[in-house]
């Protein structure tokens, strides 16, 4: 909201002006201040205050310049937010490269200055709103007025409601290992899965665990799109040993998606000295990934072998049960009754990952919340129909014969065949444990629609696959890519 | 910059029709929609909302009336429009925005460099507690977008579908948006505009734009002889 009346009727005036979709975009999010001889216009990044600049500055300057009443109004335009605090400590200054407007200020009318801007608030943002966390440089900076508290943990990833299941037990003993231990066997600790299986709750859930031991602890949480975004910023503000030393001083570092590492070069070689400090320290390091370390392409043999001294865990996606159980968390915690039978019929449609679990019942909570209806399946199957649609018609057995020859380019005659060539018979087995997976048929159902095979050859064709992938990489991303392709 | 225009000016009495609340007129069942809408930015609303549905559905006037609403604090992100951008210059530092607003996913799915930046954009706005209301032609699993981390990632709040009106439904629009406007719009007048020029909401309403200016030169009310001379002129070509 805008502190300044002056502003206030400018904006009025804009907004009869121009278009809503432009008034929206680049006009609303300005923000404005008065500062001593006019005012200063904020805008949230350097691309919008130039395009700002460009279009919509004289027409701006013109109408405070009226409406002020006096034509020696300046008018400043600057990154940033009229929220925070505008640093002017030399570290900022220094910067060659930080935010300069390649508009010269005469063309608008308007001064356009390339001050950097730290976002940190000197009073709570309105509303739910956090502080953006500030990199690593500003993190230093801040310890000495009491800056632990730039953990960047989420409280409510907690072991206590991750919900457990075979697909990711493992992971999640590992995870409690390390919690224990931190800094011992397990590190770093690898875990490696596909989108929203929990993965980042994990990590989490360690990190929450180990400041709960020792509230003093040193836990940095952070995407690995952080780490490389502090490191340029470091490396522009010629601060890289306040890089340095910020990431060898943690107790625990959490990254999260070390797969976007790939072919960051720079980035790489700067993680790969932290992870050795920390690692040479006894600091717990807990990594996520997509994928196995060796699978990364464009990441360092060096890192990949690195990544594999502590424990790697694969995080599979969750099963029909533990699907089950994890409805019923959700449910519980947003203090919504969900019907046994209600969590189970989502569960079983809705397959991928937890995240779209989580969607699918918001959704559902959505229109219970709205229609003051009870969750039962009718009301399940009015407010996810689009989603359901989708699934009914992907996810037949026909589906996922057609879907899998396709894949291994064979005929689907020839899933239904007695040949037993591998380059027939693997693609068969797969095609039944996918059955299995994606679809509510029995055993004998799925035997009978592969030419009338007994159910003890699907049981022993999904056994096979199992520990296929967690032996050969191949098969490991054949079941993904049949999966997704199925699923989305 | 457009300035305003003269005629209007001299007349002083057309009124705006952004998009906002008041003007959109919801289908039956979209009001859950428009409530977690409305709620997002309250104490309990949803970290991220995703709309989705084919042209005319609403979703850019349910975004811009979102982000006008928010009172400074949203920002309206039409992707269509921006998609020639520089992804990461576009969207840098963009999570300081309490309320996101990005129209039109399905014009920047498939292009690594936009996906990846909206990746990162999205786990920066977790940080910072930013909200995200998306919207796209399809729901984000049929998005064909290349980057499952993404994917996943829309589609974790609430997804509603917004049905595009029927015949019947786009003259209720049309008669809506006129009374918004101050001007009267006779039922037949509604159906002779949806029957005879275009089906496309955005092409009725420019063409109500255009009725509204006429009609206040004129000092006229909107009847069909009116409405088919207007049509004939050639500038509203």
């Amino acid at each position: 909201m805008s502190a300044d009346p002056v502003w206030q009727r400018c904006l009025d005036r804009l907004q009869d002006e121009l278009p809503s979709q432009q008034f929206n975009t680049w006009i609303r999010p300005l923000q404005a201040e008065s500062c001593d001889r006019g005012l200063t216009l904020h805008a949230p990044n350097r691309f919008i205050r130039d395009f700002v600049s460009d279009k919509f500055a004289g027409r701006i300057g013109e109408l405070l310049r009226e409406l002020q009443g006096h034509a020696g109004l300046e008018v400043n335009l600057e990154v940033g937010s009229a929220r925070g605090r505008v640093r002017t400590e030399p570290v900022v200054a220094r910067s060659a490269a930080a935010g300069k407007s390649e508009f010269p200020p005469a063309v608008s009318g308007m001064a356009v200055s390339g001050q950097a801007v730290d976002r940190q608030p000197v009073e709570p943002q309105q509303r739910t709103l956090r502080a953006v966390p500030p990199p690593s440089v500003a993190r230093l900076r801040n310890e000495g007025e009491g800056g632990h508290d730039q953990h960047n943990l989420v409280d409510h990833y907690t072991f206590e409601n991750f919900v457990e299941g075979k697909s990711n037990q493992l992971a999640l003993a590992a995870a409690r290992q390390v919690s224990e231990n931190p800094g011992d066997a397990y590190n770093p600790l690898f875990l490696y899965g596909g989108v929203g299986l929990g993965k980042t709750h994990l990590m989490h859930a360690v990190g929450n665990a180990l400041r709960e031991q020792n509230p003093n602890a040193k836990v940095v949480y952070l995407h690995s799109e952080r780490f490389v975004a502090d490191m340029v910023k470091a490396l522009q503000l010629n601060a890289i040993n306040e890089f340095k030393r910020y990431y060898r001083s943690v107790d625990a570092l959490l990254i999260d998606d070390i797969q976007f590492f790939a072919k960051k070069d720079r980035s790489q070689e700067e993680f790969f000295h932290t992870f050795n400090a920390l690692l040479e320290g006894g600091q717990q390091m807990i990594l996520t990934c997509d994928r196995y370390p060796k699978e990364i392409d464009g990441l360092e043999e060096r890192l990949k072998s690195r990544f594999g001294w502590g424990l790697t865990v694969a995080v599979e996606p969750p099963e029909l049960e533990t699907r089950v159980a994890i409805l019923m968390n959700k449910a519980s915690q947003a203090s919504v009754h969900l019907p046994p039978e209600a969590a189970f019929f989502i569960a079983q449609r809705v397959r991928s990952n937890v995240r779209e679990l989580e969607g699918a019942l918001k959704r559902v909570i959505a229109s219970a919340h709205f229609t003051g209806k009870q969750i039962d399946i009718e009301l399940i199957k009015e407010s996810l129909k689009d989603l359901l649609a989708l699934q009914d018609k992907q996810v037949s057995l026909d589906n996922i014969q057609r879907t899998v020859a396709e894949y291994y380019k064979i005929k689907v005659a020839d899933l239904m065949s007695r040949r037993r060539s591998r380059s027939v018979a693997r693609p068969r087995q797969m095609a039944m444990a996918m059955a299995k997976e994606l679809t509510n048929h029995s055993l004998p159902e799925i035997g009978d629609s592969f030419g009338g095979r007994d159910h003890t050859t699907v049981l022993h064709a999904c056994r096979k696959i199992k520990e296929l992938r967690e032996t050969n990489a191949d098969i490991r991303e054949d079941y993904k890519n049949l999966l997704r392709s199925l699923t989305t | 910059m457009a300035a305003v225009d003269q005629d209007q000016l001299a007349l002083g009495v057309q009124l705006r029709d952004d998009a906002t609340w008041g003007n959109f007129l919801p289908l039956p069942g979209q009001a859950a929609v428009l409530a977690a809408i409305r709620a997002q930015l309250g104490e309990s609303g949803e970290p991220v909302l995703f709309l989705h549905g084919g042209a005319d559905a609403g979703k850019s006037h349910l975004l811009q009336a979102a982000c006008l609403d928010a009172d400074g604090q949203g920002l309206y992100l039409p992707l269509r429009e921006l998609a020639a951008h520089r992804p990461e210059e576009l969207l840098q530092g963009l999570e300081s925005m309490p309320l996101l607003c990005l129209d039109d996913l399905q014009a920047v799915a498939g292009q690594r460099d936009w996906e990846l930046a909206l990746f990162h954009l999205f786990n920066r706005c977790r940080e910072s507690g930013a909200r995200w209301l998306a919207s796209g032609r399809q729901p984000p699993r049929e998005l064909a977008l290349t980057l499952p981390d993404l994917e996943s990632r829309l589609g974790w709040g609430p997804v509603f579908a917004l049905a595009a009106p029927d015949d019947q439904r786009r003259q209720a629009i049309l008669q809506h948006r006129a009374r918004c406007r101050g001007l009267d719009m006779p039922q037949e007048v509604a159906r002779y505009l949806v029957t005879h020029t275009s089906r496309a909401l955005d092409r009725l309403l420019d063409l109500l734009d255009a009725l509204d200016r006429r009609s206040l030169q004129a000092q006229r009310g909107l009847t069909i002889p009116f409405v088919r001379q207007i049509l004939q002129e050639p500038e509203l070509d």
